[in-house]
């Protein structure tokens, strides 16, 4: 088919509850538009004009739908500040931790919550939402999540020996990364204005290969609820939610999250690979959107053929969500795949997902 | 107090993670005169067993699993002194590492924590690893299995690479992958001979692979 929309209205006309030409597509692309404009994935992370640039170009280029944004799973370390490394190593594909701010018990209450104005990456997060709010694009920031952000500040090892042995050292920690968030939501609502922003969380931590249901419960739930409801009290309408590899068995706690927000807003819900859109569809769909979750990896092995499969197997299944439904991978594209698998989503959106 | 009720309470006090009680149960063996290495192994490994299939059955985490591994860990350091050298089998040697670019290690911290309890003996490389000295120490400790360990699609790429040296260097050598992005299916293309999907698999696979080979 050809197309008769363009990215930016076949976004909009899914989160409106419209029809879109064909299923929109977002690749959760940045390391690979690094690769693809030809500068290292480093940059990505450092430079905000090389970074809004080469998402912007590679979008362009592909025909996706997704606009630029700065987020990165070790997020938090920095902010509070610790110390972050850069990708600009051989197998390096995002920032990682190189100094948790937090050693100690002790350490814990002497942790201030950093002015977001000067924090870490915010400024670069900033630069980035400022340079898409100009030419109309969503200004994201990240605002989660709470327990994945502990662990980049008191590393992980000790974070789950802590939520064992002294929980409440983690309630306190959790708690003052809540008020960062907070902190950074009214930053960028008072900077472009609520209808303008999108907020995006997510993290690996929350993810039940590391913690169960009911931890989840303790540890996580709170936390979000309290974010996600001053998000959406300060008028934001759209969170990209993304729970990070298995989380399965927190599926309950994600329906009640937006049962007791009163189901305001709309959510676009990425799970990973390893959540059925069956099961997405049953718990969001009279509401929010799902985003398809293609696995990652695989768009580094496989071939152009085995991805399109891949992608129409997900578009078939994704467009019975009454809310609307997006193609798009389980976590983040690989920044080494093969580029022309990530035409194959395109192509499959035009070939499998027409509305018309 | 009889040898029975040690060894249980051992167990017991591994798999719920409490150091002080096993630390007690442990001096209370040595007062009894159980052997150290039994002590070790049906007390404390044997709890490691239940922490293990509770957590591929779910119905254990890693906060439990590193508590578990702290009070395993406590209670080793009260009966290592008092192992007869007679008595400890000679154990088979794994390499274990994160590969060069990731820095990821819980996973392999879970891998190791579960191959000693097991009777392994681990060399731990610890995290971002370049290839070279995963060759390097697998040849220099003739270890039985190479592990390795990627939570990134950037740093997965370099398996393959060990892979092929250690095909070409040590070809009687195991070599094992795992970590987020792995799957059997990639297992096999990087031509690894086992692939494990969390801790607990890993330790299970190792040992019929070395039945395979003939060296369990």
């Amino acid at each position: 088919m050809i197309d008769r929309m363009k990215p930016g209205e076949r976004l909009a006309a899914v989160l409106m509850g419209q029809k879109p030409d064909r299923v929109p597509v977002i690749p959760f692309i940045l390391g690979f538009a690094a690769k693809i404009v030809g500068v290292p994935i480093g940059d990505l992370y450092t430079d905000p004009k090389k970074s809004f640039r080469a998402q912007l170009l590679c979008a362009e280029m592909y025909g996706y739908d997704s606009s630029p944004m700065y987020a990165y799973a070790s997020f938090g370390a920095w902010e509070f500040g610790g110390k972050v490394g850069f990708p600009y190593e051989p197998g390096q594909s995002a920032p990682y931790v190189i100094e948790e701010p937090v050693k100690s018990e002790e350490d814990v209450d002497k942790l201030e919550v950093p002015d977001p104005k000067t924090a870490g990456s915010i400024p670069i997060m900033m630069e980035i939402a400022r340079q898409c709010y100009a030419i109309g694009l969503p200004a994201v920031f990240q605002c989660g999540e709470v327990l994945t952000t502990a662990a980049n500040i008191a590393g992980p090892g000790r974070l789950l020996v802590w939520m064992k042995r002294k929980p409440e050292l983690v309630h306190k920690l959790n708690k003052k990364i809540e008020e960062f968030f907070v902190a950074c939501a009214e930053y960028f609502v008072s900077t472009f204005g609520a209808d303008k922003c999108m907020a995006f969380g997510g993290g690996p931590v929350e993810s039940n290969k590391l913690i169960s249901p009911n931890q989840f419960g303790e540890f996580v739930y709170p936390y979000m609820l309290r974010v996600h409801r001053k998000v959406l009290e300060m008028g934001v309408q759209i969170i990209l939610e993304h729970p990070c590899a298995d989380q399965n068995k927190n599926l309950p706690w994600y329906r009640k999250l937006r049962e007791e927000c009163g189901w305001k807003g709309k959510y676009i819900w990425v799970f990973g690979p390893e959540t059925p859109l069956e099961n997405q569809i049953s718990l969001f769909g009279d509401h929010d959107v799902i985003m398809g979750n293609v696995d990652p990896p695989s768009f580094q092995f496989k071939s152009f053929e085995e991805i399109l499969l891949l992608c129409k197997d997900n578009i078939e299944r994704g467009m019975k969500n009454p809310s609307g439904y997006i193609l798009g991978v389980g976590c983040e594209m690989p920044p080494y795949a093969i580029p022309i698998n990530v035409y194959a989503m395109i192509k499959a959106s035009r070939e499998y997902g027409s509305y018309i | 107090m009889g040898k029975k009720e040690i060894l249980e309470g051992l167990r017991d006090a591994t798999v719920e993670g409490d150091v002080d009680k096993v630390v007690s149960f442990a001096k209370k063996a040595i007062a009894e005169g159980i052997d150290a290495y039994e002590a070790i192994m049906e007390g404390c490994a044997a709890g490691m067993n239940i922490v293990s299939e509770k957590y591929e059955k779910g119905e254990m985490f890693v906060p439990e699993i590193l508590c578990s591994a702290e009070a395993m860990y406590a209670a080793i350091g009260v009966l290592k002194p008092y192992l007869k050298a007679e008595r400890v089998e000679t154990p088979k040697k794994i390499v274990l590492g994160v590969v060069r670019g990731d820095i990821h290690d819980i996973g392999k911290n879970l891998v190791k924590i579960m191959m000693e309890a097991a009777g392994f003996q681990v060399i731990d490389l610890g995290r971002d690893v370049p290839n070279e000295q995963f060759v390097e120490a697998v040849m220099r400790e003739q270890a039985d299995i190479c592990g390795m360990s990627a939570l990134m699609t950037t740093s997965m790429i370099a398996m393959p690479e060990i892979i092929s040296e250690l095909k070409k260097k040590a070809p009687k050598t195991i070599t094992m992958v795992g970590g987020g992005p792995l799957s059997e299916e990639l297992a096999r293309a990087y031509g690894a001979d086992g692939y494990a999907k969390d801790a607990a698999a890993a330790v299970r696979v190792a040992k019929e692979l070395l039945i395979k080979r003939g060296g369990a």
